[in-house]
């Protein structure tokens, strides 16, 4: 996770300050740590109201004014800790998915089976952990196409981590023989995060539970991996 | 909005009135949908405001108004329209492919030349589709299933002439192919990707969804 930019060192009270010069050597011993304290205490505070508005309202519904208001906190100092909408909901999820990361950092080396078995598992743990929010997982896609974004800021089809999960399971696959050598990786990849997008959208739309999502997902995984299995 | 025009229709007696009034609006609609393809075009979905549409439009915003109920409404008109012709882009395509897997790639492709020269505006079109309020009612719209209709017809196709076996799964394949098909806009969008190379990994991509199928 990226940390949060914490070049402006000011809790002004005021909307967007200027950056200040850096804090004279003479302040107090006590300030600086304080201060980060503060900081720290208005980010957490802003990524809960906003986590919580960006999954009833999705992200164009939200307004930072509204976030502000919600955390009790003065939209200025929204705006010392993050740059734009876009990077309070790329940080919201940040937070959410190392979480969900970590769980499966633990977990996957220990998946046993075929390929596509181990793809499901993977989807569906992600499908259990996000159920909840999925509307925030669609506003998080429906952010990365907006303008307001940063390039910082972390759209899903860019998510790194992901790919890397499922890169590894179809390398094992190779390693195993029942994921083909020739197969472009990348396509299967991205194959299988529009597939897992979509899920989402079926999920917020139609209110289908876990199960149902991880359903609908083996599906797609069974067509997809009819096109990355060794031909007989 | 259609009430309105009805409604209009039969209670204007003189039969020239209601053909210049309808003229004008007609002609007010596409001044508003002019300037709202450029704002949009530019500023992104969310950036563009109705009061800014009006103002590059000439005119007030009670008269954008009076032709369009909200900002999405007007996103979806120019959407759809785009849609339709698109539709016909790719129908007209798919006629060029030699076989089924040939169609669909033809298909995309002529969608990714559309959106071409503008791709700005394809972004915008996907924040609103991904959005839990105008989504469901874009994604549902009737020009979308004509673009889905048109994939099902390749595979339809491709079954009877025999390059493709039976297919159980036939909807869900459908569906696949379009998300393929929407989500390589990305490489587009963000990485300026060329048509060559839209094509090349599309060729690929249908590839793998239509192996479980394919005969050979």
């Amino acid at each position: 996770m990226t940390p949060p930019r914490d070049l402006v060192l000011t809790d002004s009270l005021i909307a967007p300050a200027p950056p200040l010069p850096p804090e004279p050597e003479t302040a107090p011993d006590a300030a600086p740590g304080l201060r980060r304290t503060q900081k720290q205490a208005t980010r957490n505070r802003v990524i809960e109201a906003a986590r919580e508005l960006f999954d009833t309202q999705g992200y164009q519904g939200t307004t930072i004014r509204e976030i502000a208001r919600h955390a009790g906190v003065s939209v200025g100092s929204v705006f010392t800790t993050f740059a734009s909408k876009g990077d309070v909901l790329s940080q919201v999820m940040a937070d959410r998915l190392d979480g969900l990361y970590a769980e499966l950092d633990r977990v996957m080396p220990h998946l046993r089976g075929a390929t596509v078995e181990r793809l499901r598992t993977m989807f569906a743990i992600h499908f259990s952990f996000e159920v909840r929010h999925t509307r925030l997982f669609l506003a998080h896609i429906a952010a990365a196409y907006d303008w307001t974004l940063p390039s910082t800021a972390m759209p899903m089809g860019k998510n790194q981590r992901l790919q890397r999960i499922i890169g590894e399971c179809l390398e094992k696959g190779v390693a195993e023989g029942d994921v083909c050598p020739e197969v472009d990786q990348q396509e299967v990849i991205d194959l299988l995060m529009a597939a897992y997008a979509w899920v989402y959208r079926l999920a917020a739309w139609n209110d289908a539970d876990a199960p149902a999502m991880t359903a609908v997902m083996d599906r797609q995984i069974a067509l997809i991996a009819a096109g990355f299995q060794p031909r007989k | 909005m259609m009430h309105t025009a009805q409604i209009q229709a039969v209670s204007d007696s003189p039969v020239k009135a209601p053909t210049r009034r309808a003229l004008a609006k007609q002609q007010t609609r596409a001044k508003v949908l002019d300037a709202a393809r450029r704002l949009f075009s530019e500023q992104g979905y969310e950036g563009a405001t109705i009061r800014d549409i009006a103002a590059a439009a000439g005119m007030s915003t009670g008269a954008v108004f009076a032709n369009f109920t909200d900002k999405s409404d007007l996103f979806r008109e120019i959407m759809l329209t785009d849609m339709m012709a698109l539709a016909d882009a790719m129908r007209e395509a798919a006629t060029h492919g030699v076989n089924a897997e040939d169609g669909l790639l033809k298909i995309f492709v002529a969608g990714y030349r559309f959106y071409q020269t503008q791709l700005p505006l394809a972004r915008a079109a996907f924040s609103v589709g991904w959005s839990p309020q105008d989504g469901p009612a874009l994604r549902a719209a009737p020009p979308v299933q004509t673009l889905l209709n048109l994939i099902t017809e390749q595979l339809t196709k491709g079954v009877q002439s025999g390059e493709l076996s039976q297919d159980d799964q036939i909807a869900l394949r459908t569906q696949m192919l379009f998300d393929a098909y929407l989500a390589n806009y990305d490489q587009a969008i963000f990485q300026g990707w060329t048509i060559d190379a839209l094509q090349g990994r599309s060729r690929d991509q249908i590839r793998i969804l239509l192996a479980g199928v394919r005969r050979s």
